[in-house]
């Protein structure tokens, strides 16, 4: 699926969150949107799913206006997103009992997903009796079982250790390769934006604009990313990340 | 668990001991006070034994008990349907709660000349008196949880697809349980009160309250007690044994 921004804007009320955006995002593309907090890339995505509506401007998937949302168009939150009330088997169900597949063959379905995100055993837990990596696994199945043709992702991973993190990209990694879909990955992690994304899209402080646009192209990647090196000290730099090494040297020399 | 288990005991053993400090100041005062003001203990467990021989308190029973559970039934129903509907318009949300709160006020009792009129001497005016009683707590409680639902937990049913009614019955509906019951044990005691209570004035047939309210008229204390006794245990096991019991059956996931 194609999506379309043509001048998009958003503002609630008084504040600009986002100014002119225009992009086009490629049928099984993976675009990831890098920015400091608060800068709109959430806002953004959530009009892609049509949780909001841009103010100006037109937003296309597959060249038909977005003005609701709809499970072609998935979103996986930042946490707290499963129902705690219901199991990890029901949570996944769910997704297609919405759609009205009855339960009976929703649940053979879920099971498959759960044991595709590496939880089969834990089909009967409840979400807080299971870690934080383990519900966002959950999380993916949930978003993936309805063979989404838009994968949107708020900061899936946000809220998890750096070792959790990285097991889970490449989780999604694999599903993404398998399944296909557009992804767009909102991130503040400049890392899992390189590791994932074939094209990432850097964004100034609110109202967001493109800093810059760095096309990596679908190419093999592992989570070492010494060969990006260079992008990821640039896309650090805009982002008011300091790396200039002497410059370092000379902070530790002050300290002692 | 272990935990949640001993709580469970200590609080039983806190009932047992409370039981025993509410008899003995009991019987402390039977023995200062004349046989024909106050009753020992044991004349009024006696009289009890006898009632729980005869069919007539069966009667004063059954009637007490549908009244309670039509009007009681009635409420939690509609109390439900309109905090759930009043929760999700953000219109007349506050205007309608702000009447609620207006309502609430009211003493249950308080109606009952005005049903009476209205509905004539009967069983219904008691049974509406008892659903008043027992609506506000219920829908204020739902309304207030609706309003706190999650918003993460809204949007994800919405780019699921949920239609209204899946998530009025999949997110709203299981998502205000807790406060539903809350506000469900607390509209328990005013539908409980306002149910004696009107049976004390209205003395329509048979009932628990109209049967208190004789034993007084004709200064039978032991019999005064004896319905006090009645109504104590009743509420106690109603609320403690079946409504702890529908709780937990409900939150199973609560307590794992």
């Amino acid at each position: 699926m194609e999506l379309q921004f043509s001048e998009v804007t958003k503002s609630f009320g008084d504040l600009n969150v986002i100014k002119q955006f225009d992009s086009t995002i490629g049928t099984g593309e993976i675009v990831a949107l890098v920015g400091p907090s608060g800068c709109g890339k959430s806002t953004l995505l959530h009009m892609v799913a049509g949780l909001e509506q841009p103010s100006t401007g037109n937003l296309r998937a597959d060249g038909q206006s977005v003005a609701k949302p709809s499970p072609k168009r998935t979103l996986v939150f930042q946490e707290h997103a499963l129902y705690p009330w219901m199991t990890l088997i029901d949570n996944v169900a769910l997704a297609l009992e919405f759609q009205d597949t009855p339960r009976k063959a929703a649940l053979p379905e879920a099971r498959k997903w759960l044991a595709r995100v590496k939880l089969d055993g834990f089909e009967d837990y409840y979400p807080h009796q299971v870690s934080g990596g383990m519900r966002q696994r959950c999380a993916l199945a949930r978003a993936f079982i309805a063979r989404p043709q838009v994968l949107l992702l708020d900061e899936p991973f946000g809220a998890l250790d750096a070792l959790t993190r990285m097991t889970l990209q490449s989780v999604l990694k694999d599903l993404i390769e398998e399944e296909r879909p557009t992804v767009v990955l909102v991130t503040h992690d400049v890392d899992e934006a390189l590791y994932l994304a074939d094209r990432v899209l850097v964004f100034s402080k609110r109202p967001a604009v493109i800093l810059k646009e760095i096309t990596l192209g679908h190419i093999p990647k592992t989570h070492d990313l010494t060969a990006f090196a260079d992008i990821r000290r640039d896309v650090l730099n805009l982002l008011g990340i300091d790396t200039d090494t002497t410059h370092a040297v000379d902070a530790e020399g002050e300290i002692s | 668990m272990s935990n949640a288990q001993s709580t469970g005991v200590a609080s039983k053993r806190a009932y047992v001991i409370a039981i025993a400090v509410i008899l003995f100041f009991w019987q402390v005062a039977a023995w200062f006070l004349p046989d024909f003001l106050m009753p020992d203990v044991h004349v009024a467990l006696q009289r009890l034994w006898e009632e729980l021989n005869s069919a007539e308190f069966y009667e004063g029973l059954g009637n007490s008990m549908s009244r309670l559970g039509i009007g009681y039934g009635a409420a939690l129903f509609f109390g439900i349907v309109l905090g759930l509907v009043g929760g999700t318009l953000n219109a007349v949300r506050s205007t309608l709660k702000a009447a609620i709160i207006i309502l609430q006020s009211i003493p249950s009792i308080a109606w009952v000349p005005l049903f009476l009129i209205l509905m004539g001497f009967g069983n219904l005016p008691i049974i509406v008196v008892v659903a008043i009683g027992a609506f506000f707590p219920t829908a204020l409680s739902v309304m207030n949880a609706t309003e706190s639902v999650e918003k993460v937990h809204i949007s994800a049913a919405r780019v699921m697809g949920a239609s209204k009614l899946q998530m009025l019955k999949r997110v709203y509906f299981p998502a205000v349980t807790p406060e539903l019951i809350t506000g469900a044990q607390l509209a328990f005691g005013n539908a409980w009160r306002a149910l004696i209570s009107a049976e004390m004035i209205v003395g329509f047939s048979a009932g628990l309250g109209k049967s208190l309210a004789y034993s007084g008229e004709i200064a039978d204390m032991t019999g005064v007690m004896t319905n006090i006794l009645v109504i104590a245990v009743l509420a106690a096991v109603i609320d403690q044994v079946i409504l702890e019991r529908i709780k937990h059956r409900l939150l199973r996931y609560q307590y794992l």
